[in-house]
């Protein structure tokens, strides 16, 4: 069957119960948290202002907070980006930078 | 005493009242006394599910208010002598009754039945609190549809949170063929999803609409796969071990007639 739900285009991440399976995990605990995206928004500059003590470089607006459900408790899970400075010199996006500035 | 179990959903149109009807009616069918209460003040719906809607004199806020006696407002069943239906009044809205009243209702009833179920209105406002307040059970009516999940959770922590003991799912109008081919949550995944125990699983059926057109529980019809899957339910109720119905996509007409010759093909 695989090859053929492939051909039609029918993978299984695209399958529409597969997709209300994930918005529904992500709505029911968005429900029972009450977590509003004002106050999620001050979640990550009060994580960021925490963190920053501890660690440089972060950026509030790479934090990333998720509410995720599990089997007996929900989570919250904070993914926060430590920027390498100075940079580790020469990927393609800085260089793409650097050209630019130079004209 | 009576178990007084109340079927409740959150979401209107999954099928509380279809079910209620059903289980009632099996139960019965296994010799129980049984007492069907309408909660659903304003809106009734049980009585012409139940086909007794020529029959109703009284109603609940009728035996509320003094004005009947249980007894009076009790209409027996036209197959069945030992299951009674107490009518909603449809004149009324649901402030006509609250929460005392009902676990009052439920106390005068206990020693006449064995299961009284109660038909919750949907939503989550003080009709829903009503039918839940004399409940020593509760059952949760979803179909496998995100709307109508999410609605359940909202009543799951509802019921959690007023100590009735963990509500039991029943997961309502599955579609076998579209939950094999993805485009149906399946019966594992709403499971987990609402992390309760299930106490039953009913596939789509067209017999429900007939049944409820002529006014007849779809448990009467042997040829009904819901009337059966409600049954299983009854069966459970009453403590039975009845293994879940298998929702694997049911065979279709030409796998039917041809399902056999196409099975043994595959083997060899």
């Amino acid at each position: 069957m695989g090859f053929l739900d492939n051909l039609f285009g029918n993978n299984k991440r695209d399958r529409s119960a597969q997709v209300a399976k994930e918005r529904l995990l992500t709505v029911l605990v968005h429900d029972r948290v009450k977590l509003t995206p004002d106050m999620l928004e001050q979640l990550k500059i009060e994580l960021s202002e925490v963190i920053a003590r501890y660690v440089p470089n972060v950026n509030p607006s790479e934090i990333d907070v998720s509410l995720l459900r599990g089997d007996s408790s929900d989570h919250l899970k904070a993914d926060v980006p430590l920027r390498r400075t100075p940079p580790t010199g020469g990927n393609e996006s800085d260089r793409a930078s650097a050209r630019f500035d130079s004209r | 005493m009576a178990r007084v179990i109340t079927v409740t959903s959150g979401k209107g149109g999954v099928g509380k009242t279809t079910t209620t009807a059903n289980l009632g009616t099996a139960l019965a069918r296994y010799g129980a006394r049984v007492a069907l209460i309408d909660a659903d003040i304003g809106l009734r719906n049980l009585d012409v599910v139940m086909g007794l809607e020529n029959r109703i004199v009284y109603d609940l806020v009728d035996v509320i208010e003094g004005r009947a006696r249980v007894r009076q407002a009790l209409i027996k069943d036209k197959r069945l002598p030992e299951m009674y239906l107490m009518p909603a009044a449809q004149t009324r809205d649901k402030d006509a009754v609250n929460a005392e009243d009902m676990i009052a209702l439920a106390n005068e009833m206990h020693t006449d039945f064995d299961y009284i179920l109660i038909d919750s209105p949907a939503g989550i406002e003080s009709g829903f609190r009503n039918a839940i307040a004399c409940a020593n059970e509760v059952l949760i009516v979803t179909t496998p549809e995100v709307p109508s999940v999410r609605d359940a959770d909202r009543v799951v922590g509802l019921v959690e949170a007023s100590e009735k003991g963990p509500p039991r799912l029943i997961i309502n109008r599955i579609k076998p063929r579209l939950v094999s081919r993805g485009e149906m949550l399946s019966v594992d995944e709403v499971v987990e999803i609402l992390a309760i125990e299930p106490i039953g699983v009913v596939p789509e059926d067209e017999v429900i609409l007939s049944s409820t057109n002529r006014g007849e529980a779809a448990v009467f019809n042997a040829q009904s796969i819901a009337g059966r899957a409600f049954d299983d339910i009854a069966r459970r109720l009453r403590g039975e071990e009845v293994p879940f119905m298998d929702m694997s996509e049911q065979p279709g007409v030409l796998e039917r007639w041809f399902g056999g010759l196409f099975r043994r093909r595959a083997k060899a």
